[in-house]
This record gives C-alpha cells, sequence and structure tokens, in this order.
C-alpha cells in the first residue's frame, strides 16, 4: 500500500467514524449542534477528499474547540484517538517532504501499535488482571455493562481469568505482528473483533470505528518496514 | 482579560496533549465506579428523600440491538460522558462538571417521563453521586457528592 493510498484510506474511515459520532449529537442541545454540524459536513468532505488537508486541518480545529467545549474528551480514549489521527494526517498533508510525511503518518503506526503493546503491560503488570479479578470488577460494578444480565459473567471466574489472559497475551505480542503482512492481517482482525466485542458488551462503539480508522497506517508501516530491510 | 485567555489556552494545551503523547492505559486498575441518581423537588427548601437511579441499564439487551448500537448510540455515549464529569467531580470538582450533569438529566426527564406526575409538581432538581467499590468480596456504596439544588428550567 502507497503512502498516498494509506492516508486516503485513513481519511475515508475517519470521515465515516466522525459522521457516525456527529450524526449522534445532532439530537442533542443546539450548542452542541453548532459543533457537530459543521463537522459532519467537513467529514463527508473527507470522506469524498475535496481538499483532503484543509478539511483536516479544520477538523483539528473543531476538534480542540470540542475538547474546550466538554473541558477534557467526551468519550475518553476514543476522542483522544480522533485527534491523534487528525494530527498526523493533517502534519502528513503539511509535510514539505515525502520523508516528513513518513514521519509523520509512521507516528500514527507506531501510537497504535504502543496502544495495544502498553494496554497489555499495564495490565499484566497488575496482579489483579494476572488473576482475572480485575475483569470480574468490570463485568460485576463498573459503569460499563449494557445490560444487568451481562453483570452475571462476573460469576463465571474461570471464564473471565481466560478472556483476561487472551486480551493480555493479545496485546503484548501485537508489536511482533509485524514481522508479515499475513500475521499483521490476523492480528487486526483479531484487534477488530476485540474493539467490535467491547461495543457490544460496554456500548463503547466510538472505540470501534475510530481503532478501525488507524489501521491503513499500520499496513503501510509493516510495508515500509519490509522495503528498507528492517524486518 | 488577556490573563483568563492565557489560562485557557494554557488548559487546551494541556487537555490536548494526552492525544498527542498518549498514555494507553486502559482499564490499568479498576477504581470504584460513579451512579448519579437525582431527585425531584417542589421547592427549593425541600429535603430530597426519594432518589432514583438516571437511567438505569436494561436487564436484557439483544444481539440485534448492541449490533444496532454500534451505528446508533447516543443516550449511552452521553451516559459515559455524564460518568466522565462524576469522576471530574470526584476528583477535581468544577461548576461545568455539575451543570452538564444537571443540564441532561433535566433534558432527558422531560423529554422521556414527561407524562408522569412528580415532573408536572416538580420545579427543583438536585443529583448526587454514589460510588460503588469491592472490599473483599463484598460491594460497599458510599454518598461521595451532592449537588446543589437547581430550578428547573420549562422545557416542557
Amino acid at each position: 500500500m502507497s503512502l498516498y493510498d494509506a492516508i486516503r484510506l485513513t481519511e475515508i474511515m475517519l470521515g465515516i467514524a466522525f459522521a457516525q459520532q456527529s450524526l449522534e449529537h445532532l439530537k442533542s442541545f443546539t450548542n452542541e449542534r453548532w459543533l457537530f454540524l459543521p463537522r459532519l459536513i467537513l467529514a463527508v468532505l473527507l470522506i469524498i477528499g475535496f481538499q483532503a488537508a484543509w478539511v483536516c486541518f479544520l477538523l483539528l480545529l473543531l476538534g480542540i474547540a470540542i475538547l474546550h467545549r466538554f473541558q477534557g474528551p467526551y468519550n475518553g480514549g476514543a476522542d483522544r484517538m480522533s485527534l491523534l489521527i487528525l494530527s498526523c494526517l493533517t502534519l502528513a498533508h503539511f509535510a514539505p517532504t515525502e520523508k516528513w510525511q513518513e514521519l509523520a503518518f509512521g507516528y500514527l503506526a507506531l501510537q497504535l501499535m504502543l496502544s495495544y503493546f502498553i494496554s497489555g503491560w499495564v495490565k499484566i503488570s497488575n496482579i489483579d488482571w494476572r488473576s482475572g479479578r480485575a475483569l470480574r470488577d468490570v463485568f460485576q460494578f463498573s459503569a460499563y455493562p449494557v445490560s444487568e444480565h451481562l453483570r452475571a459473567l462476573s460469576t463465571s471466574p474461570r471464564l473471565l481469568h481466560a478472556m483476561s489472559w487472551s486480551v493480555m497475551i493479545f496485546e503484548l505480542l501485537f508489536p511482533f505482528a509485524l514481522l508479515s503482512e499475513i500475521s499483521l492481517f490476523i492480528a487486526l482482525g483479531i484487534a477488530a473483533s476485540f474493539h467490535l466485542a467491547n461495543a457490544c458488551l460496554f456500548g463503547l462503539n466510538r472505540f470501534f470505528w475510530i481503532w478501525v480508522a488507524a489501521y491503513s497506517s499500520i499496513i503501510w508501516f509493516q510495508q515500509w518496514l519490509q522495503i528498507r530491510g528492517i524486518l | 482579560m488577556k490573563k483568563l485567555t492565557s489560562l485557557n489556552m494554557l488548559n487546551t494545551i494541556k487537555r490536548l496533549l494526552p492525544a498527542l503523547l498518549p498514555s494507553w492505559r486502559f482499564f490499568d486498575f479498576i477504581v470504584a465506579s460513579p451512579r448519579i441518581q437525582f431527585s425531584l423537588l417542589k421547592t427549593e427548601n425541600e429535603t430530597s428523600r426519594q432518589w432514583q437511579e438516571f437511567r438505569p441499564r436494561p436487564t436484557q439487551l439483544s444481539f440485534a440491538a448492541m449490533i444496532k448500537r454500534l451505528l446508533w448510540n447516543p443516550e449511552w455515549n452521553e451516559s459515559l460522558f455524564m460518568v466522565s464529569c462524576a469522576e471530574r467531580l470526584l476528583d477535581q470538582p468544577t461548576q461545568h462538571s455539575e451543570d452538564e450533569i444537571l443540564k441532561r438529566i433535566q433534558h432527558d426527564i422531560t423529554k422521556n417521563h414527561s407524562d408522569t406526575s412528580a415532573i408536572h409538581e416538580a420545579s427543583h432538581l438536585q443529583f448526587r453521586i454514589l460510588l460503588i467499590n469491592r472490599k473483599g468480596t463484598e460491594l460497599l456504596q458510599e454518598i461521595a457528592f451532592t449537588s446543589r439544588i437547581q430550578l428547573m428550567q420549562d422545557e416542557r
């Protein structure tokens, strides 16, 4: 995948994610509509590829305004990932040479890899995650399970123990997926399924769309590393 | 004025930095979890006695409904934002977080429960934050915050 194709695919996926988020806000308060209606229009422009560099820049400014409006992220990590992707895309568009473009877009790929690896590292460092207790707590009393019925999963310690270790091992091994194209595609398939499960069980739908939007950066990055004989 | 603008800029940069240099420490520790409860009052001086959970989650959700929420999930995302506001209130209280929660509760109850008599009789609103945590095998609840009593704006 060329750098141009990877950037374009990221823009399309990001546009879809922003359109979805913006539509959700249009039924809200007037002062939110003033922020999210322009965002929806810019998202559509990004999808069709109209003046993508300036659209990314405007979306970044709007993202900062939204951050200011809610005095922090509205949707935690999903909003932070959105701003990270937008910053990298904007820098890549306005970079003076291809080397700088690669650096900006490569930073996104690196952060995507770290998003899995560090999450796995902080979990495995915690005895509650290693014993499965942390995931039981998530189901038992956290604000995330989407129905009361799901809380019953907290009474299945063996299942949650296995789930905890599966998640931790997958997250920690994620960087090794870069070793080949096939292993990366398999890892991204598993990662997308993981986000899909989080969207279903915990209602974190925005995480699903925004993380998938960053995937083309790591596909391009893996090929970039391979072409240069780094892998 | 100039000082206020600089302060705003500084706060915005402080909020933007975690996006540019993320920590990615998702769910590293499972901490006490906040729940928002509200009470409708007839006067400003009434003491809240009947607390109701704000947007209690459904008993069960079908797989189809979960998939639908992948595309359309505004209420749940708003509830997660209110959880963030509740956490901010307990961590570093600001008027903004309290206002956001009060505004969203009032909007929700006038929109979705306007047919109940309690809404029509009420003129004021108050919320509190319950903090749920596990000690050993037991779940403990404590009232961690009680908001001001707010006059309800007429949205009916």
